[in-house]
């Protein structure tokens, strides 16, 4: 990940240390459950019987210790620690980013930030046509007119093989190639899962895809091509040279700034949390370029305190 | 390498051509830049400079040598830029060498200027590096090194080489035979010690207490000017770069004038073209330089709070 | 060791003139005299020929007053299996110094500097995309070095590329230039490099007025750059056409 590095000047450096502390002393209100250890930090177990060592745990002298960086979870007797730094884990049915890095006989293999590349077979893909079919020789010999290598391609994990192996399919028209847009690449953890990773930012004429693998794509908004309407793909090529709006411009790259702010700031990114920086930008009149800024980041996160505080007491109001 | 796809090529190059790149600058605009002075102890001078996501570290070293026998009156000026690894795994074995030497040489004709030393552009004064003519003077190790990489590392170095700012050289006393009265008028009373033992055999003593500044503020700045498509673009991000067809770097100083240039790039730009390109840098580096030179006060500021 | 014709391809005369009245009117102190008894827009003769060695797939001899150049091209041959796929071809370029090059005995070593200015200014003049997956090698011999080596080698290479048959778009001439004080001087030699204020050198396709490479060293107004600009430009599309009239006279010796 690249991240930002931003010179603070005295006020801004002690407004932002207010406001991060701010934040610790909410999020330690809010749950005092979850407790952070590093390698070798023993985790205080109640000598209850029967408990279960999960990902990041040993034992030593009779105590567990954990061996990774994290967030120790407790899922009943189960202990685990949850690591924040480390690459993407994949789980079914998470959507994901990905960039095609080779074209290997009847796959594609995609870098999605897994210790390993991910597959994608050529049977778990919708085929141009939109025709359901077995898939034959020309298929696999026009294999690059799907994707070619370096595309950018939104899929969905569809599991681990008994190799051990990634797989992951794209079943659907709102799984493809991406185009007209840019990705970036941000801490996975950040993600968080949700119902809904595709956004469609109708105001600002902008797709997001939130990534749970921390690949995130900003485009302009495509309508998913109806594939029963044979007719029109035709007309596709010749609209594959025109250049992006420049008001929808704008907007992509306001939204993207966004995402590279929160990121720094170490925000988990929502779709509200990034419409929410990009329309306070742009209420108080901040440049596009200047988000990327100090005076900027410093007001982000003390947004973020308010937002987080008004939530807290919204919640012990109910 | 960045590998990017067809469309986000595409997208890029629509960006450069709406004047609109993909974090929200125009052409001709730099990243944030931010400078911290002093950041290695046992340098005579050092700096940090973060350009946006690039990040590299300069460093000054002086040390006592001999001119070279061709240049008795001259000091020596030694540039090594490391990209190490740990800046990223495209610099490991020789992609990363062979971008260190291409680095080094471009900044040493930017910065080090022609060949017979000072009127002609160098930032730093060769001769007055010269303690005791032909005998000893004093080499200066100026090394980089690049921490993380986005792009346009050209104009990060150089910015950083010229933050060095000060560089406290060690002074020295006189006595005979040889009394060298340096005429380094802005330094005051500087005196070197240089006992003879030998006819050529010199015999230096160093006090530690009292110190020669040398200002390196003089050293020019460098805008690199990458040509995408028809257009160019300063401050490229690595992304940018990896769609260059060439690119310009121009040195240029405090008095606006062009002390060295490179090109880089495969394709060939026509001469009209290559003129524009100087002057637009030239154009931009008053501006680099305004910002560089606020940030140092910033920085100085900083460390003066914090002694 | 020349034994054919020696041209020359200093800037044309009216240009040297209008800049020395420029002078004349400006300082009255034009009256040094070049070590060569050249005046200061005048560049040595040149001498070059094609097909100085045997084995290459081409080469050039190259000779500007006492600095002498070989340079040789092997390819386009397969690149080597460890080399990543690439869809346009490569360029290899080596300049090598001989130990007797210089008037103390060198090392007769590479130079690694002049190798990839090398490699850039010929870059963007071949065209690449017809020979993918293979590699051109170029190799440059300094025999004997009094000056202006690099643009020198450029140019003799630029030659030795197009006796080898390999597709390029233009010729690449260079041209390089020292700066004393106010005066501009053409083609430098070894002593004049060794003093000057500051030095610039052009590799450019006159045919398609594109310049391949630049390098500026030393502290230069803009208005001086532009007339050293002219002036080697000047010279490049002159050199161009020994190098074109060179190649020409190869083909006439094959036809007949």
């Amino acid at each position: 990940m690249k991240e930002i590095l931003i010179s603070l000047n005295q006020t801004q450096k002690v407004r932002l240390q207010a406001a991060l502390q701010h934040l610790d002393e909410l999020a330690s209100q809010v749950s005092s459950a979850n407790l952070a250890v590093t390698v070798a930090d023993t985790i205080p177990v109640n000598n209850e019987d029967g408990i279960l060592k999960g990902h990041g745990t040993t034992e030593f002298d009779g105590q567990v210790v954990a061996t990774l960086c994290g967030i120790v979870e407790r899922v009943n007797k189960l202990v685990y620690v949850r690591t924040l730094r480390a690459r993407y884990k994949p789980e079914v049915g998470d959507i994901i980013v990905g960039r095609v890095i080779e074209i290997a006989p009847k796959r594609w293999r995609l870098e999605i930030n897994f210790s390993q590349d991910a597959v994608l077979m050529l049977q778990s893909m919708n085929l141009p046509d939109g025709i359901q079919r077995r898939r034959t020789a020309v298929d696999e010999l026009n294999m690059r007119s799907i994707f070619e290598e370096n595309d950018v391609v939104c899929a969905e994990v569809r599991g681990f093989q008994h190799d051990g192996s990634l797989h992951l399919q794209a079943r659907s028209q709102k799984y493809g190639k991406l185009e007209r847009g840019q990705l970036l690449i941000i801490p996975a953890y950040l993600v968080k899962r949700r119902k809904q990773h595709f956004h469609h930012l109708e105001q600002y004429g902008v797709d997001l895809i939130l990534g749970c693998n921390g690949f995130v794509w900003i485009g302009e908004h495509a309508e998913p091509i109806d594939s029963e309407v044979l007719e029109d793909r035709d007309k596709i090529p010749k609209d594959k040279h025109r250049d992006t709006p420049l008001e929808v411009r704008r907007n992509i790259c306001r939204i993207s700034n966004s995402v590279r702010l929160l990121s720094a700031l170490g925000f988990a990114l929502s779709v509200e949390a990034i419409v929410d920086t990009a329309e306070a930008s742009k209420s108080s009149n901040v440049d596009i370029k200047d988000m990327l800024g100090a005076e900027f980041y410093v007001q982000t996160a003390e947004r973020e305190v308010q937002r987080r505080a008004s939530l807290l007491k919204k919640k012990r109001f109910v | 390498m960045v590998g990017l796809s067809a469309g986000e090529k595409q997208f890029m190059h629509g960006g450069i051509a709406q004047d609109l790149r993909s974090d929200g600058r125009q052409r001709l605009q730099f990243r944030p830049i931010s400078i911290q002075t002093g950041v290695i102890p046992q340098a005579n001078g050092s700096a940090r400079v973060t350009l946006g996501a690039t990040v590299v570290i300069a460093s000054i070293k002086a040390e006592l040598g001999k001119p070279a026998p061709l240049r008795p009156d001259k000091g020596k000026v030694v540039i090594f830029i490391d990209c190490s690894p740990t800046a990223g795994t495209m610099f490991e074995g020789r992609g990363g060498e062979e971008l260190s030497s291409e680095l080094s040489v471009g900044l040493q004709r930017c910065l080090l200027g022609g060949k017979s030393g000072a009127e002609a552009g160098a930032g730093i004064d060769l001769s007055s590096l010269v303690l005791a003519e032909g005998k000893i003077c004093w080499d200066l190790y100026i090394d980089g090194l690049v921490i993380s990489s986005d792009g346009n590392l050209l104009d990060a170095l150089a910015a950083a080489i010229k933050v060095c700012r000060f560089i406290f050289l060690v002074r020295f006393e006189i006595s005979s035979p040889w009394q060298v009265a340096l005429s380094n008028t802005g330094i005051p009373k500087v005196s070197v010690i240089v006992e003879a033992s030998a006819e050529d055999q010199l015999e230096v003593n160093v006090s530690d207490e009292e110190f020669l500044q040398f200002d390196t503020s003089g050293v020019p700045v460098i805008v690199t000017l990458t040509k995408v498509g028809r257009h160019y673009i300063a401050d490229a991000t690595s992304e940018e770069e990896s769609q260059m067809s060439s690119a310009v770097s121009v040195s240029v100083n405090r008095h606006g004038r062009v002390c060295g240039l490179t090109k880089r790039g495969g394709a060939g730009l026509d001469p009209s073209v290559m003129l524009d390109m100087i002057s637009v840098a030239k154009h931009a580096s008053e501006n680099l330089i305004a910002v560089l030179d606020s940030e140092i006060a910033a920085a100085e500021a900083a460390e003066d709070d914090g002694s | 060791m020349a034994s054919g014709p020696l041209e020359t391809y200093s800037p044309s005369q009216t240009l040297e003139r209008r800049h020395q009245q420029q002078k004349r009117k400006s300082f009255n102190e034009i009256d040094w005299a070049r070590s060569d008894g050249r005046n200061f827009h005048q560049c040595r003769p040149a001498y070059l020929r094609t097909g100085a060695t045997s084995s290459a797939s081409g080469s050039a001899y190259a000779e500007f007053g006492s600095t002498k150049v070989i340079v040789s091209v092997f390819g386009p041959r397969e690149s080597k299996k460890a080399m990543m796929y690439s869809d346009v071809g490569r360029l290899n370029c080596n300049v090598s110094y001989t130990t007797f090059s210089t008037s103390t005995r060198g090392q007769g070593s590479d130079n690694k500097d002049f190798s990839s200015m090398l490699q850039k200014a010929l870059e963007g003049a071949i065209i690449l995309e017809t020979f993918p997956k293979t590699t051109v090698d170029i190799f440059a011999l300094v025999l004997e070095s009094a000056g202006g080596d690099l643009p020198i080698i450029i140019s003799c290479a630029s030659l030795a590329l197009a006796d080898a048959g390999i597709m390029m778009y233009d010729l690449v001439s260079a041209v390089s230039l020292s700066c004393f004080g106010k005066n501009l001087v053409i083609d430098p030699t070894s002593e004049e490099e060794a003093c000057q204020d500051g030095s610039l050198m052009i590799a450019y396709m006159p045919i398609r007025n594109e310049v391949t490479q630049f390098t500026l060293t030393g502290e230069w107004s803009t208005a001086k750059i532009n007339e050293a600009m002219e002036l080697c430009l000047d010279a490049c599309s002159k050199l161009s056409n020994i190098l074109r009239s060179c190649l020409k006279e190869n083909v006439l010796d094959f036809t007949d």
